[in-house]
């Protein structure tokens, strides 16, 4: 609670820096609050394991880590906003405070107990983000990633809502644990058909939110049309927050009708990783591969819920760390790339190593982190995941996802080779301080992880 | 009994007209009408603050919006672009299986029997209020924090920019 709160007062005080001209100390102040956030979030670790506010949220461990992955998350991508902002237009403590109501969005998402705080949370999320994806006004593409995503969302959030409102009527109460004693109660046939139905649409809604296939087209347009760093943002810290909200969702109280929806899902992934990696293969933009590889990335994702359990959210947890930090890195540079050729194709990206041996291995380590090549967090992610998946006997989509995942690194190693082995235009990219710090740690997180996955895959 | 069937009727219409018609004018005004009969219902259902709401903020300043919107951008042509056939037969699917499911489930309900609410004053403005206050103070507090990002969101992209040329 204490994270929600100091999150959502520095969004109004970094609001207020920017009516006293105070630009200079939006950033600090910015990173200052957050860690003072995650501080808090973590000093709440085994603590209070109780639902507060009549039950309305739950900060158990499970809400805390979610938590400190996306305000670390965060904190990384608001480091690489130096200038970046400001060449947009001249609102630039705006554009934090919407991130950081964002982030609060995101806070409640992850440590909702009642439905109607799940509900609340994505809408404060998705409005926010609506708007981000369309600050550069004078943008056409931007224009309409922001019009897209918003009557897409708004879309989808009608699923939602319908999915509740069935589940309410047949379970009288939003919250997650009624729910819970109402299916357990319930399981041999008094199920009302009016909860399926629920479960189905909020199983959409969410689909939507995380852009798993079918629900998936929106993601590339609204990617590609969004500012970089806005789509850093909504691609690693969002995404891991959807994962957080379907699963706490599925794991608390819809897990004794497994048989119902597993199907669903595994059909769902199985589209999700085809569609993602297949089309993946043929972008020449670089913005826009990163974009079907997070739809990939999202099927990966998707086995955890398959697979239930505590063993699946320790598999989320690590899964969506490593690909944020990975995602974060190939954004960075991407940002930098684009800075100075004005394009974001894979051209660019050529002869880079040379001249800048720094950030083509920091990329490097990323890409090889998002293939799942073994000493990186990526590896760790996807063999947790694997094993979540056949602990449930689900042998065939494991082999579905091994043979995409050998697509992926095919993709992925385009860049690497552009990068080292192609003849390129010799281009020295400036790096701020900020960039190489995010890149350094970003990349010295995916090697830990990766040789010691112990540190995070115990933790719940 | 009658009433309701014969509202829910007129809804159904009026909601057919919405989407039927080709004049988005006409679409709004019969959209109004819609929301009128939404009032009508929550009327028969003992909930006078959702009455009030609805026939307030959606009839009225909703639909004035739309109005103002279409007006403004001079949509009041047929200008839509028709949609590939190929579109229209997965959108027919789609909307198809969502009704025979709905239709399904709801059916099945009335074997079951439905679980009527012994509470007929629980729509009143009192008991609203009162749960809005005691179990339902966070959400309705959280809340604030979308409605202020939506407000900085709209005056940020409705600001003029002083390197702005228009």
């Amino acid at each position: 609670m204490n994270t929600l709160i100091v999150i959502s007062v520095l969004a109004l005080v970094v609001l207020y820096l920017g009516l006293f001209k105070a630009g200079k100390s939006l950033l600090p102040v910015s990173v200052m609050g957050l860690l003072l956030a995650l501080g808090l979030a973590v000093a709440e670790w085994n603590v209070n394991p109780a639902p507060i506010y009549k039950g309305m949220m739950l900060f158990d461990n499970f809400a805390i880590a979610f938590s400190a992955i996306t305000i670390l998350g965060t904190i990384l991508i608001l480091l690489l906003s130096k200038n970046y902002f400001e060449k947009i237009s001249e609102h630039v403590a705006e554009y934090y405070t919407i991130i950081l109501f964002a982030l609060a969005g995101i806070m409640v998402m992850v440590s909702y107990h009642n439905l109607s705080m799940l509900f609340i949370g994505v809408e404060i999320m998705s409005v926010s983000l609506y708007i981000l994806a369309g600050i550069k006004r004078r943008d056409f593409a931007s224009n309409e990633a922001a019009l897209k995503y918003f009557l897409m969302g708004a879309f989808s959030t009608g699923f939602l809502l319908f999915g509740i409102t069935l589940i309410y009527g047949s379970a009288h109460s939003f919250d997650l644990e009624v729910i819970k004693q109402y299916v357990l109660n319930n399981a041999n046939g008094g199920i009302s058909p009016m909860f399926y139905t629920g479960l189905s649409l909020i199983l959409i809604g969410l689909c939507f939110k995380i852009g798993a296939a079918p629900f998936h087209f929106w993601t590339p347009d609204v990617y590609e049309g969004s500012p970089t760093l806005i789509t850093a943002f909504m691609s690693t810290v969002v995404k891991t927050a959807g994962f957080a909200a379907f699963l706490r969702l599925f794991i608390t109280c819809f897990a004794p009708l497994a048989d119902f929806w597993v199907p669903t899902i595994i059909v769902i992934t199985a589209l999700t990783l085809f569609i993602g990696n297949i089309t993946a293969l043929y972008q020449s933009s670089f913005k826009r591969m990163l974009a079907y590889s997070s739809i990939s990335h999202a099927g990966y994702m998707l086995f955890a819920i398959i697979g239930l359990g505590n063993a699946a959210i320790n598999a989320v947890l690590v899964y969506a760390t490593a690909y944020t930090i990975a995602s974060i890195i190939a954004f960075a540079v991407l940002i930098l790339v684009k800075k100075q050729t004005g394009s974001d194709n894979y051209e660019g990206f050529n002869g880079l190593a040379k001249k800048n041996p720094f950030v083509a291995f920091t990329l490097t380590i990323a890409m090889l982190s998002l293939a799942g090549i073994p000493l990186t967090a990526g590896f760790i992610g996807k063999f947790f995941m694997f094993s979540s998946a056949v602990a449930q006997y689900q042998i065939w989509l494991v082999v579905i996802a091994i043979i995409n995942a050998i697509i992926g690194i095919f993709y992925y190693f385009r860049v690497i080779v552009a990068m080292y082995f192609k003849e390129g235009k010799n281009l020295i990219l400036a790096t701020p301080i900020q960039f190489r710090f995010v890149l350094a740690v970003s990349a010295i997180l995916t090697l830990v992880f990766g040789l010691y996955p112990t540190i995070i895959s115990e933790l719940i | 009994m009658i009433l309701f069937y014969l509202v829910s009727l007129l809804t159904i219409t009026f909601s057919l007209l919405v989407i039927f018609t080709k004049n988005p004018i006409y679409s709004v005004l019969y959209l109004i009408a819609t929301f009128f009969t939404f009032t009508i219902h929550y009327v028969l259902l003992n909930a006078q603050f959702l009455a009030v709401v609805n026939f307030i903020v959606y009839m009225g300043a909703i639909m004035v919006l739309f109005l103002f919107v279409l007006m403004l951008m001079n949509l009041n042509k047929e200008t839509e672009p028709m949609k590939s056939t190929l579109i229209k037969i997965i959108a027919v699917i789609a909307g198809g299986s969502l009704l025979v499911t709905l239709i399904g489930s709801f059916k099945q309900l009335d074997a079951l029997g439905i679980s009527t609410i012994n509470k007929p004053e629980i729509g009143l403005v009192e008991n609203l209020g009162k749960v809005l206050f005691s179990d339902f103070l966070l959400p309705f507090e959280v809340s604030s924090i979308l409605l202020l990002s939506a407000m900085v969101g709209a005056v940020l992209l409705a600001k003029k920019d002083k390197t702005d040329n228009g």
